[in-house]
């Protein structure tokens, strides 16, 4: 499909990968890092999963998406195919095509296997509960205080009263992070798992906010040290080249 | 054994069917959102959400919160999805592929269907429905659930179920969801597929009972 150029290597961190030994049954992600695509990127790179990543760019960035010459986009029915919901990122693993971005960074975590993913049913459990509290109480506010920010609302009085709305709802689950961090680094097993590259991720869409970790010190910690790990840099530097 | 802490006019119904339909036996502890109460802290107030005991529980203070030995979760549909792995059977996804889709339904339920559906169920639930605010409100909801609706209907033609070819865990946590959205017909006008797929899930023995305990507690 599309060309896939060469991304910054972070020591054994591979982002982009121009080949591969056995395309057909690789795992393919579809998308672009400026999207919730960094989730499964950054996933897949701790998981240690051979993948390749095809570049989606969004159509409304795009003044003719289906013209020919047009990118990959997520209007093209190629893309549609493999998503039909038309979002960013999507996988595909042999005949499985999947979208929604925590739903692939849970799949490919129990693909692989490793300590990062969950290593009983146990941990399984608890790592679908932080999951969906992530999706269902975190990220909703959170892109609220992002788009404010991004669309150069957050100054005016009504950019203002929706972050500081935004702000109020992350109040119960911030405070529920912070209590549970008080005894561990990390939110599953006292290790690094795709429970932490799930969280962090909603949460980094509120950081944008100042102060909006300042009553909750252990969950800011927890959130540095997610952002310090080699993968993440690596992620960000391609994402930041995009 | 597995305990179930919430009611079933809540959340809750997602565990509680999951429950009922793999036959596994369970013990429910009842408890009421606090802010259904008039007095959630008062001596004679039912055990609630705010009741110290289960903000020990849960420090969340939401129904509902699972208990399976040691392991203590709460979000329901982490919950579902957990009970079918570990006791559900044929409910739960049986290989890494059916892994995939169970995720991507529940997690398309949660992100793209839930919201706009309880944007629909609370103006009919508090009396709104008719009023210029509620009807854009349902309006605008109805708008927001054409994109998964439409996705969801193309998948069930020549389908039964979601995934498998069986009812599993994934109908559960979608149907759930979609609930919601049934007060206004005219949201689910356009998709028959996904009305016949509803109907075939609620008419399942184990969604009746649960419904019929559901309708006998108090509003």
């Amino acid at each position: 499909m599309g060309a896939r150029g060469p991304l910054p290597n972070a020591g054994r961190t591979v982002l982009w990968r121009e080949t591969c030994i056995n395309e057909a049954s690789m795992i393919t992600l579809y998308g672009t890092l400026r999207s919730r695509t960094t989730r499964v990127v950054w996933a897949a790179e701790e998981l240690g999963l051979p993948y390749r990543r095809e570049k989606v760019v969004f159509a409304a960035s795009l003044p003719d998406p289906l013209a020919v010459d047009a990118p990959l986009n997520t209007a093209s029915p190629a893309f549609l195919a493999i998503n039909p919901m038309g979002q960013l990122p999507a996988l595909q693993d042999g005949d499985l095509c999947i979208g929604e971005s925590v739903a692939i960074c849970l799949y490919l975590a129990r693909k692989a296997g490793g300590p990062v993913g969950p290593q009983t049913l146990a941990e399984e459990g608890e790592i679908l509960q932080w999951a969906l509290l992530a999706a269902s109480v975190v990220e909703p506010p959170a892109v609220e205080i992002l788009y404010a920010f991004m669309q150069n609302r957050a100054e005016t009085d009504e950019g203002a009263a929706v972050i500081s709305a935004a702000t109020v709802k992350l109040q119960r689950p911030f405070q529920r992070i912070e209590d549970h961090l008080a005894g561990t680094d990390w939110l599953v097993g006292g290790r690094f798992t795709v429970a932490d590259v799930i969280m962090e991720e909603t949460l980094r869409y509120a950081a944008a906010a100042s102060g909006v970790f300042a009553a909750f010190p252990r969950l800011k910690a927890w959130f540095d040290r997610c952002q310090a790990r080699p993968a993440f840099q690596a992620m960000w530097a391609a994402r930041s080249a995009e | 054994m597995v305990i179930l802490h919430g009611v079933l006019r809540s959340r809750a119904t997602r565990p509680f069917w999951l429950l009922r339909e793999a036959g596994v036996a369970f013990r429910h502890v009842p408890v009421i959102q606090a802010y259904r109460l008039a007095d959630p802290a008062a001596a004679d107030a039912p055990h609630n959400t705010a009741s110290p005991a289960f903000v020990a529980l849960n420090p969340q203070a939401q129904i509902p919160v699972m208990q399976d030995g040691d392991l203590i979760l709460t979000e329901s549909m982490a919950i579902a999805l957990y009970l079918a792995r570990r006791y559900g059977g044929a409910l739960g996804p049986q290989t890494p592929d059916e892994d995939g889709e169970a995720l991507q339904w529940a997690f398309l339920a949660i992100s793209a269907v839930e919201g706009p559906a309880l944007d629909i169920l609370y103006p009919y639930q508090f009396g709104t429905a008719a009023t210029p605010e509620g009807t854009a409100k349902i309006a605008a909801a109805t708008q927001a659930l054409a994109r998964p609706l439409a996705r969801i209907e193309a998948h069930l033609q020549g389908r039964d179920w979601l995934m498998g070819g069986r009812f599993t865990v994934a109908d559960i946590c979608l149907a759930e969801c979609l609930r919601y959205a049934q007060p206004h017909p005219p949201a689910l006008a356009a998709y028959p597929a996904i009305r016949g797929w509803l109907a075939r899930c609620q008419a399942r023995p184990a969604f009746v009972a649960m419904m019929v305990e559901r309708n006998a507690e108090p509003l």
